[in-house]
């Protein structure tokens, strides 16, 4: 059997990285610059919010407005503006808030690095927890003496001490 | 005392926490969520260029420069719209003469049903036909009726959302005009 | 019938106050009989809700428009289906339904401990009495059903037209009550458990289950949401990050956090803290989502009118928040872990780093909500957030998450060694792999939906594996064939087995929302009779079919179907015109398929119905996201489902005592 495991290893690896390529292949496309000139206006439309709904982006709602949005758009983007226009536009009419993300820059940032922030001081404190957790019971005698009981010996214990504390929840 | 001092620092920032969340949540109970902002106002009001839905005269914006324009948006469907025509017929027939420009302009409304409602309510005041209702979105327009009042220099000084009444029209026109004179 | 209701309401405030002060009294007076008339008290409760919550419905039936509440939800005109869901279809109905809940809840507590109560039920009982009281609070002085109206209307104003459009407003509401509220049960036992300083694994034991009982009502409502977002409000799509919507999302996330890290606590006595921690976080976010939808601080879809209840939620939650989290910021200290962590590579530390993943996806979510109101706070600007934030942002954290679902029942307890999980992942990597090959070969072009699919198929080939290997070693110990024991083995492993297909049952959701990236779309104006091609599909508009309806207008738009040739029949999308609502609503027609969805919304009727404008759709893996939703509420149930309570055989019980005796 330990003969096998590094072909097994080998075609998973090469697996892996085929798919990793091809996922790095995929991600060189994005739509608001490719594909028809309806899925471009789709894919702009749907970074502005519709003004008259409460969350839909202009690309998904069935207002009025919006229906006018997306045809301003089609023709914008026909006559050759850059989807960064069309949206400068509308924010001029609108205001700020005619755009669906949060804006890069000032306040609008916290957003975008708040997560990842908080992410990687979450990952901080796991890896300091779990070492804490684990020199914290080094020299614990009773731990040491303990056998190791098998999965099934495990369960059991644990239903006959459920039997005896009764209805446990 | 390193036990207290953890304990402490947990209930600090449990306070300060507590607090943080009262201050942000209870300004935004004094807030209107439904409130838009206008971002004309101050700013010159976007150029336009239309022909009437009875297909004779064009109006164009940059030519009315020295003139107050009421801009008024609406539509055939626009329930509401109809509540503020006697204020706006007023309006019209009080500042005429006197350097105020009237214009309505429609809103995804087909030019038929637009024809149609003006002859039944004989509407004296000039209204126009958007396209794409491509003006409406370069005043960004978000419902209807809307109202737009332009200083005599090419600013835009009030917006209204909503219909208008009397009151409120009259008011905004002291001030131009006012502006104006001096 | 409204003086009876607010009568039921007073004197079910009276006994909740009972129930509270005789819980505290005999908890801390240690007076047995007084906390077992408290838990009595609380059927009275219960009993007092239903009386309030059917007089409500009676006037509602019986067209009394001297209420206020029924003159402005309810018409003579409305079918008899939607009036009886006018009881929970605004916002003074609704909190009595959300009381209804919660003393339902508060009984089956009191009924499930009424033999051998633990320690910890009287102050649990407590807390669960404040926030009873609370609620009835809110409808006996702020939001009152039973109000009257001065001038008696003859016809009432009929419920919002979206309210009154479908069945599915039946159900949605309920679920979503029974799941929200559902969570105020580990709460109470957490607290109490703070309270007494009794910060012991039983409150872990006890809580675990009303939690996934409540965490499943709660995936239904939320998958009902969907259906309703997708199926009633014709945008063509399921989720809109609406901000109830989102609050709706918080807890439900929170609460799968700490099912998964309880699991620690269960087993090794770790995580405490961090069990604690995540039971007061729920209920506050639950707390704070009910704030939010009913105080008017966002505008969203679902929100109530804004209603004098702004400032009491705002201090409930506050008091929640500091009560909550000051109780277990001072017991900090007693919560040391008991257990000991040996190995990175263990079942443990994949938990640990699901809580971590889940809370970094909620505090997404949570930030995105709550930022507008920050920003329109502190600067007076308006900035909007909405699905492509979310979108870019969550991408990385959901595939995170969706890979630790496969690996993490892929590791052992305590130790795990590389060797096993090579073993054990290999195949189910390798699926995964073939299929991100395949989805781009195949022309996908969205990175994010191959890998989804591609973890997605590594995380059911994974967990089916890990059943597989669950019966086979049940069939073995049992000396059963493998087809015989499957049912058995998953009965007496159901919290194992439904954990797998809870799993599977999200890979399966999210292959739904990876799926939407290859939607496709477009508007088009037809005459009638005039067709049109779309991906595959002939559709010819046949042209206006007007049907009045008492409480409404319904214009439908039928359009015929056809496919290589043949008939598909006819699919009728309308717009449903109500006299109280300024814009048409529309109704879309969907066909559901097993792969793809074709939707077709009418938008707008041009020259009395000559021309019409339609929104067509090809939305692929739809279906996949009811299956996933049905999946993970099936694997909860399954996993929640109570053991039967049989002696153990004799020739176990002397080796149990043998291996107590030995460690």
């Amino acid at each position: 059997m330990t003969g096998r495991l590094p072909w097994a290893g080998l075609a998973l690896a090469a697996a892996l990285l085929t798919a990793a390529a091809s996922l790095a292949f995929a991600a060189i496309s994005s739509s608001e610059n490719s594909g028809t000139l309806e899925q471009r206006a789709h894919a702009v439309a749907a970074t502005l919010k519709c003004p008259v709904c409460h969350d839909l982006s202009a690309a998904d709602s069935p207002a009025p407005v919006a229906q006018q949005m997306r045809a301003q758009i089609t023709e914008e983007l026909r006559a050759g503006r850059t989807p960064d226009q069309i949206r400068a536009d509308f924010v001029a009419a609108y205001g700020e808030w005619i755009l669906l993300s949060p804006p890069q820059r000032g306040l609008g940032l916290l957003p975008w690095l708040a997560p990842g922030l908080l992410g990687v001081a979450g990952l901080a404190l796991l890896a300091v927890t779990l070492r804490r957790w684990s020199r914290q019971h080094e020299a614990d005698p009773t731990d040491s003496a303990a056998p190791e009981l098998s999965a099934a010996d495990r369960r059991l214990l644990d239903k006959a001490l459920a039997a005896a504390r009764g209805e446990v929840d | 005392m390193r036990v207290g001092w953890r304990r402490w620092t947990a209930l600090a920032a449990v306070v300060v926490g507590v607090g943080l969340t009262a201050l942000l949540l209870g300004s935004g109970l004094g807030h209107d969520p439904n409130r838009l902002p206008a971002t004309l106002l101050g700013r010159p009001a976007p150029d336009f260029d239309l022909r009437a839905i009875d297909g004779g005269q064009r109006a164009h914006l940059a030519q009315l420069h020295g003139e107050v324009v009421i801009l008024n948006f609406w539509a055939s469907w626009c329930v509401a719209c109809q509540t503020e025509e006697p204020a706006l017929r007023d309006a019209f027939e009080r500042y005429r003469d006197r350097g105020v420009t009237l214009l309505g302009v429609s809103f995804q409304d087909s030019a038929t049903d637009a024809r149609a409602y003006a002859a039944s309510r004989r509407i004296p005041w000039m209204l126009l036909d958007d396209p794409g209702s491509r003006t409406g979105l370069a005043y960004g327009v978000s419902g209807l009726p809307e109202t737009y009042f332009i200083a005599r220099d090419g600013r835009v000084s009030y917006k209204a959302v909503g219909p208008v009444n009397q009151d409120l029209v009259n008011q905004q026109l002291r001030r131009l005009q006012a502006e104006g004179a001096a | 019938m409204a003086v009876l209701g607010a009568i039921a309401v007073g004197l079910a405030f009276a006994t909740g106050a009972y129930g509270l002060l005789a819980a505290v009294v005999g908890a801390r007076r240690r007076l047995p009989p007084l906390v077992e008339s408290s838990r009595t008290a609380a059927y009275s409760l219960l009993a007092m809700v239903v009386a309030a919550n059917a007089a409500l419905m009676l006037a509602i039936l019986s067209n009394d428009f001297s209420i206020r509440y029924v003159a402005e939800n309810s018409s003579l005109n409305t079918p008899v289906f939607f009036k009886v869901l006018s009881l929970w279809s605004a916002h003074e109905g609704s909190l009595l339904l959300w009381n209804l809940v919660l003393a339902g809840y508060l009984a089956a507590i009191a009924f499930r401990f009424r033999a051998k109560p633990p320690e910890t039920l009287p102050w649990a009982l407590a807390v669960m009495y404040a926030v009873s009281l609370f609620y009835l609070f809110l409808v006996m002085v702020l939001s009152r059903p039973f109000a009257s109206i001065a001038e008696v209307p003859a016809d009432g104003r009929g419920p919002l037209p979206l309210l009154q459009n479908h069945w599915l407003m039946a159900v949605h509401p309920p679920f979503l009550y029974l799941g929200y509220i559902g969570f105020s049960v580990p709460f109470a036992f957490a607290m109490a458990s703070l309270i007494t300083g009794q910060v012991s694994d039983w409150w872990v034991r006890i809580t675990r289950r009303w939690t996934l009982v409540a965490w499943g009502f709660l995936t239904v409502g939320l998958t009902l949401g969907a259906l309703w977002s997708y199926a009633v409000l014709g945008w063509g799509g399921y989720w809109a990050w609406d901000p109830v919507e989102n609050v709706a999302l918080l807890p439900w996330l929170t609460a799968t956090a700490f099912l998964h890290t309880s699991m620690v606590q269960e087993r090794r006595g770790m995580l405490k803290l961090v069990n604690l921690a995540l039971a007061v976080t729920t209920f506050s976010l639950t707390t704070f989502g009910t704030f939010l939808t009913r105080a008017g601080v966002v505008a969203s879809v679902h929100a109530f009118t804004k209603s004098l209840v702004g400032p009491a939620y705002l201090a409930f939650l506050l008091l929640v928040l500091a009560a909550g989290f000051g109780l277990v910021a001072l017991r900090s200290q007693q919560l040391r872990s008991e257990g000991r962590f040996d190995s990175a590579l263990a079942r443990e530390s994949a938990l640990l780093g699901n809580a971590w993943v889940i809370l970094t996806l909620a505090f997404i979510v949570l930030l995105g909500t709550i930022f507008p109101v920050l920003v329109e706070t502190v600067s007076d600007r308006q900035v909007a957030v909405g699905a492509p934030y979310f979108n870019q942002v969550g991408k990385l954290p959901f595939l995170l998450l969706l890979v630790l679902m496969g690996v993490g029942p892929l590791l052992a307890w305590r130790r795990s060694s590389w060797v096993q999980l090579r073993v054990r992942a290999g195949m189910p990597a390798a699926a995964g792999a073939a299929v991100v090959v395949a989805t781009v070969a195949l022309g996908g072009r969205s990175w994010a939906a191959a890998a989804t699919f591609g973890i997605a198929a590594f995380v059911l080939v994974a967990n089916a594996g890990e059943l597989g290997r669950v019966t086979s070693s049940f069939a073995r110990s049992n000396r059963r064939p493998l087809l015989a024991a499957f049912p058995a083995a998953v009965t007496r492993n159901r919290r194992l087995v439904g954990a797998l297909v809870v799993h599977s049952g999200v890979a399966v959701a999210a292959c739904a929302i990876a799926a939407s990236a290859f939607a496709s779309q477009t508007e088009i104006s037809l005459e009638r009779g005039q067709q049109v091609g779309f991906q595959g599909y002939v559709l010819r508009y046949e042209g206006l079919k007007p049907q009045p309806e008492p409480q409404r207008m319904v214009l439908r738009a039928p359009v015929s179907l056809a496919q290589a040739g043949r008939s598909q029949g006819v699919m009728e999308p309308a717009l449903n015109l109500y006299p109280a609502a300024s814009e048409p609503i529309a109704t879309p027609s969907i066909r559901y398929g097993p792969l793809t969805d074709l939707y077709l919304s009418v938008l707008g009727f041009d020259e009395n119905g000559q021309r019409a404008t339609f929104r067509v759709l090809l939305n692929p893996g739809v279906s996949w996201l009811w299956l996933g939703g049905a999946m993970m509420a099936f694997g909860g149930a399954l996993a929640a489902w109570p053991p039967r309570h049989r002696p153990l055989p004799a020739e176990d019980l002397v080796r149990a005592r043998s291996l107590v005796e030995v460690g």
